[in-house]
């Protein structure tokens, strides 16, 4: 079935694209060059057939690497997609299940144990496929995504797609003798390299082996659920997702399946609902950007242009899919759809334009959805989820790092004392002032309560939390552990980062108290106390804590270590967090750096309240929100005017106190009418 | 320059003298900040490196003479909106090294901004100011030329001007070289740089790999710095 669809597209449309229906689309959309098929979207159909990587002469020189083939092609470069005839190859020419699951390979992992087991009669061995390359013609050209998912051949030509059916039946390992298999193997079933700085290829392999079974069986669960509610299980027609329940944010806290990401997340962050409302906004920006490239002075106009251009190569250099190989004369699919993605959005809301970090969140979007789908929700991501944290003065990033810091102060006493050590372990009154490290003119700072002092002077260890949330973890953590968040953070909220960035904090605390970590300390702190020593030692604490938050996250390879050890515990009192209370906890912090931000600053800091005075295409994305409850509330809060006042005083009665966590002040008013609002508009939505 | 010692911060342990240097690495983005570091800090190259967000941290042990001090290095986002996030950071730190990339003259003119954040928060006499020109490898690209750019440092008060390439690793231990040798540390001494342990600096990429954990990566050898090596400027 998919065979017959690509090769229709491969004879088909040579752009790469659909011209949609002429009444609202000015111009052709390409798709993201490496969506899977199953991220067709209705109005997509004929689009989705026609994926611009099959139209695209990739292995141009196909018949010069040839003769090479058996040893070894180009340095970096992979040959696994040659196919042992041109009809698997059409039967390949999608992201499929297998692909995205690197099923080969993984099959082959499993039975490894069996070393010797035979080939499969259906199983072609790598090398009698390099031999059988000069089959291909330029019409065979098989899928940039093959570079990774060689051994797909396997069982391709019979496959359903099927799961369940696929990591049943063994399929023979081959001796891993073959250079070039060695290189597929080298990537994750996206495409990311598996070697990090700080994870080997043989640790990644060894946990894949586990992580892919669990796969499977979530996966398995889905199909059960969604047939329950009569819903689709077919990958690439997969729209609908059974009504939220406790049981669905169950099912996807433990992970959606690879191939329904795409469209889960669309369809979550109610992505639809914006594209229907703007149908055409997309492709009117792309016109827009095709007459830009045409004005000589674009680059002073557009200074976001250039911005963008030094990004895309720096997005992720180890991802196939937006690397340059040298043998190809043009830029990979993946970049140009980053570029347009990434410059129509600078042009929808000038409010941020373009800021970095939107480059991954983009860039992994892209992996999963096709760039129209893409760009809404990169929106959504930069309206709904982080308002304001893209914006020119990045306010909204320290209004996110004032809350995490409230929620680290509250939930991870013992973390805090290394964040912000008390003044009983540093009596030293200008000791302190360094630690704090302000990062705002320091002559307000004796006017404030010091309870709060860390919402206007930052402590240090949030310049690196702030990637955190800049790039939704995109970079910081591996990618399937990413992947797993933004599971969440589509179904629940923005609340899910803070969540998960206290999970990681607490995760770390082990390796930052025990010191483990020290080498550096340990060499001169020759006697016993060690923590002693460090906490009297406040500049140490902090290049420490520094260090860890930045290194230890990327050594969480197993998505459950976050999930099952921290974010599943009933006990762990973070957990408790909502979205009504990060809402309230950004509105509070927001409110109280208004209050001591420099004026000349303050003018130039947008609140997250602000965010809804953007443009108006803001506006109406802001409208049309409501899931998490929180732009509706911005919305419904500049029509409130009283309220707020009302709540502003509030907040300052209390503001000599500090932030509440909800334990204590659940019979605030202005709190409970906020959450009663949230309560009407879910189960609207519901 | 100004020798006094205050910024670094000093801690006496079982005799021994621990000098931490802040230094910061700016610049607009793509100009090399980055793999600037990772050369210095390992030995490689890699053609792309991803964007930097926020800022990172690495720190580095170097011993020389008889004294030990430790590099921290801030690695910064280049793009203009962070700045509002760094200058915390540049007050604190001993050293500024501000890169351009000289096929970029855009990144060349934003030189001045930076430097002038450095002096606002530092004042310009306790900071050692560097600016570095990279990539200098695409002599065919170049827009900014040597001389250019030994005039600006002169201009804007920089002790330490260099031209490096990263990718082929032209300069850069020469760089950290001069910059340790400016250091009120050495100002008495700067003639011996003795190595007295073996370390990161000759490691490969895979060896580097999983030791991020800069501690673990040993003890840079700056006197090994390729004697072919020219600095471009004495300034």
């Amino acid at each position: 079935m998919q065979k017959e669809q690509s090769r229709i597209s491969y004879n088909g449309i040579q752009n790469g694209g659909l011209v949609k229906p002429p009444v609202f689309i000015p111009r052709v959309i390409p798709r993201s060059p490496s969506v899977p098929s199953l991220q067709n979207d209705r109005s997509f159909n004929a689009l989705n057939a026609s994926d611009p990587m099959l139209n695209r002469p990739l292995f141009e020189d196909s018949t010069k690497l040839t003769p090479s083939n058996k040893t070894r092609l180009e340095p970096d470069f992979n040959p696994s997609p040659v196919q042992g005839s041109p009809s698997t190859i059409g039967g390949n020419s999608n992201l499929s299940v297998i692909d995205m699951y690197g099923d080969d390979t993984e099959s082959q992992m499993a039975s490894e144990e069996s070393d010797d087991s035979p080939r499969t009669n259906s199983y072609t061995p790598i090398n009698e496929i390099s031999d059988n390359s000069n089959i291909i013609d330029d019409k065979n050209i098989p899928q940039l995504m093959h570079r990774l998912s060689l051994s797909d051949t396997t069982n391709k030509t019979n496959n359903e797609d099927n799961d369940d059916e696929y990591h049943k039946q063994p399929i023979p390992k081959s001796p891993r003798v073959n250079i070039s298999s060695k290189d597929a193997e080298n990537f994750d079933r996206y495409g990311f390299k598996k070697q990090t700085t700080y994870i080997t290829e043989q640790e990644y392999d060894v946990w894949w082996k586990e992580y892919y079974q669990y796969c499977n069986r979530r996966k398995n669960k889905w199909i059960q659920l969604m047939e329950k509610y009569d819903l689709s299980t077919k990958d690439e027609s997969i729209r609908r997702f059974p009504p939220k329940s406790e049981k669905l944010k169950r099912y996807v806290r433990k992970g959606i399946p690879a191939e329904w990401r795409g469209n889960a997340w669309w369809y979550f962050a109610n992505g639809q609902q914006l594209l229907d409302e703007n149908p055409s906004t997309y492709p009117q920006l792309l016109s827009k950007i095709d007459h830009i490239e045409t004005l000589p002075d674009k680059e002073t106009k557009y200074p976001d242009l250039e911005i963008i251009e030094r990004d895309l190569n720096r997005t992720f250099p180890d991802n196939i899919h937006f690397q340059r190989e040298s043998f190809q004369n043009t830029e990979p699919e993946m970049i140009k759809s980053l570029r347009r993605v990434l410059v129509a959005f600078s042009l929808y809301n000038t409010k941020i334009g373009y800021c970095q970090s939107m480059n991954f969140l983009a860039g992994l979007l892209l992996l999963f959805l096709d760039e129209e789908k893409s760009f809404w929700m990169l929106v959504l991501l930069t309206s709904k989820y982080l308002p304001g944290v893209h914006n020119v003065n990045l306010e909204g990033v320290n209004i996110d790092q004032g809350v995490l810091m409230l929620c680290v102060q509250e939930y991870l006493p013992a973390i805090w004392e290394y964040v912000v050590p008390s003044e009983k372990s540093n009596t030293n009154k200008t000791n302190l002032n360094k630690l704090m490290n302000s990062r705002f003119t320091p002559n307000h700072s004796h006017n404030k309560d010091p309870k709060n002092e860390f919402l206007f002077k930052l402590p240090p260890v949030t310049l690196c939390t702030a990637s955190w949330f800049m790039s939704c973890f995109v970079g910081v953590l591996p990618i399937e552990v990413t992947l797993r968040i933004w599971d969440c953070l589509f179904y629940e909220g923005s609340h899910f980062l803070f969540k998960v960035s206290l999970g990681i904090l607490k995760l770390s605390e082990g390796e930052l108290l025990k010191g483990k970590h020290s080498n550096s300390l340990t060499h001169y702190t020759l006697n016993g106390n060690q923590n002693k020593e460090r906490l009297n030692n406040p500049e140490e604490n902090e290049m420490e804590l520094f260090q860890i938050v930045q290194s230890f996250p990327k050594k969480i390879l197993n998505p459950n270590d976050i999930f099952e050890k921290i974010i599943f515990k009933k006990r762990i009192t973070f957990n408790n967090l909502d979205q009504d209370e990060i809402d309230r906890c950004r509105k509070y912090v927001t409110e109280q750096r208004q209050k001591h931000i420099p004026l000349s600053d303050n003018k130039k800091s947008l609140s997250h309240t602000n965010i809804n005075d953007n443009s108006n295409s803001e506006r109406s994305v802001s409208s049309q929100i409501g899931e998490s409850g929180y732009k509706s509330l911005n919305v419904q809060k500049s029509k409130t005017m009283k309220q707020e006042h009302k709540s502003d005083e509030q907040l300052s009665g209390s503001q000599s106190e500090g932030y509440g966590f909800k334990r204590s002040i659940t019979s605030v008013n202005w709190n409970s009418g906020l959450k009663q609002r949230v309560r009407q508009i879910r189960s609207k939505k519901d | 320059m100004s020798t006094a010692p205050s910024a670094s911060q000093q801690t006496k342990k079982s005799g021994k003298t621990l000098s931490k240097y802040k230094i910061v690495f700016l610049g607009e983005q793509g100009v090399g900040k980055t793999s600037l570091i990772t050369r210095f800090m390992y030995d490689t190259f890699d053609d792309h490196y991803q964007a930097t967000i926020g800022i990172d941290f690495l720190s580095k042990t170097m011993y020389l003479d008889d004294k030990t001090i430790r590099l921290q290095l801030w690695d910064t986002a280049g793009q203009e909106r962070f700045r509002s996030l760094i200058p915390s950071y540049i007050r604190d730190s001993r050293v500024a090294i501000v890169v351009y990339d000289i096929t970029k003259k855009k990144s060349f003119d934003f030189i001045d901004k930076w430097i002038e954040d450095v002096k606002n928060e530092r004042g310009e006499e306790n900071v050692i100011l560097c600016i570095v020109g990279n990539k200098n490898d695409l002599t065919d690209e170049r827009q900014v030329t040597i001389e250019e750019g030994q005039e600006k440092a002169k201009k804007l008060g920089a002790k330490i001007f260099m031209e490096t390439s990263t990718k082929a690793g032209y300069n850069v231990k020469n760089l950290f070289k001069k910059i340790a040798k400016s250091l009120p540390e050495f100002q008495d001494s700067n003639s011996n740089i003795i190595n007295e342990t073996t370390g990161a600096a000759s490691k490969t990429n895979n060896n580097a790999a999983g030791s991020n954990d800069t501690s673990k990566a040993g003890v840079i050898d700056i006197s090994t710095a390729d004697q072919q090596e020219q600095s471009t400027c004495q300034c």
